[in-house]
């Protein structure tokens, strides 16, 4: 059975406000697990504020509800993951598949990051909800 | 996030202190694009105070950046902590974002 050891829970309105919250969750949940060595706290904590972020700047409503941001993240002895939401939202318009911008662009570099921060990146749809799920592998030295 | 300037013999520089993220980014851009039309168009983002940055930070570096170009100068960054330090070279931006130990370092030599 997993064990968690510190986990985050949060869920708002998809704005502007909510990418603060969820950052403040996960200053608060680290001092939970001072195990957990910078790198893995600090490249873990930039990729769930980056698909946060692609939420609240891109989810678009599937009807009349507004979307709502849902981040849970959850510390296991080896393993950090944070399954990362977008609540009454339509799929996602577009490929999925990270972008090579020009060094001159100023946008595009999310998806590229966020794969290049965390071991797996994977894409659920269910319920007018689309989550993505982030892990990394924690080296806990 | 906040920000403050002060105009130097060669440069202005730039402070932003707190997360460089969707939120503040645009605000970034837009302080930094007053400083220009100030008249100063060598601008030094000194991010000692900022302790993240992501994509949408990195981008709004880029358009001051090609800003500061546009008129004639240029922008360099200084005093960059970790976890700016890993965007950038994720990013392979690092390349173009030049930076600088300190900002006094910046334009030093030019």
């Amino acid at each position: 059975m997993t064990e968690i050891l510190a986990s985050r829970s949060f869920r708002g309105p998809a704005a502007e406000d909510a990418i603060e919250a969820v950052h403040n969750d996960l200053d608060s949940l680290w001092l939970d697990v001072p195990f957990v060595n910078d790198m893995d706290q600090m490249t873990f904590t930039t990729a769930v504020i980056e698909s946060a972020s692609n939420i609240v700047q891109h989810a678009q409503p599937a009807g009349d509800r507004d979307v709502e941001l849902g981040v849970e993240t959850t510390v296991q002895p080896a393993l950090l993951q944070a399954r990362v939401s977008a609540y009454h939202a339509k799929p996602p318009f577009g490929p999925m598949e990270p972008a090579t911008p020009g060094e001159d662009a100023e946008s595009g570099r999310g998806l590229a990051l966020i794969e290049a921060l965390v071991t797996t990146v994977t894409f659920e749809r269910q319920d007018g909800t689309n989550t993505w799920v982030l892990s990394r592998t924690s080296s806990q030295d | 996030m906040e920000f403050s300037y002060e105009v130097k013999d060669s440069y202005a520089e730039v402070r932003a202190d707190g997360r460089l993220n969707m939120v503040s980014a645009p605000k970034l851009r837009e302080f930094v694009t007053d400083v220009i039309a100030g008249g100063s168009n060598r601008i030094v983002v000194n991010l000692e105070n900022t302790a993240f940055m992501d994509s949408s930070g990195l981008g709004a570096l880029i358009g001051c950046l090609k800003a500061a170009r546009q008129a004639g100068g240029d922008l360099r960054i200084a005093a960059v902590q970790p976890q700016v330090n890993m965007v950038l070279k994720l990013t392979s931006m690092d390349k173009v974002l030049t930076a600088y130990s300190t900002a006094e370092e910046a334009f030093s030599n030019d």
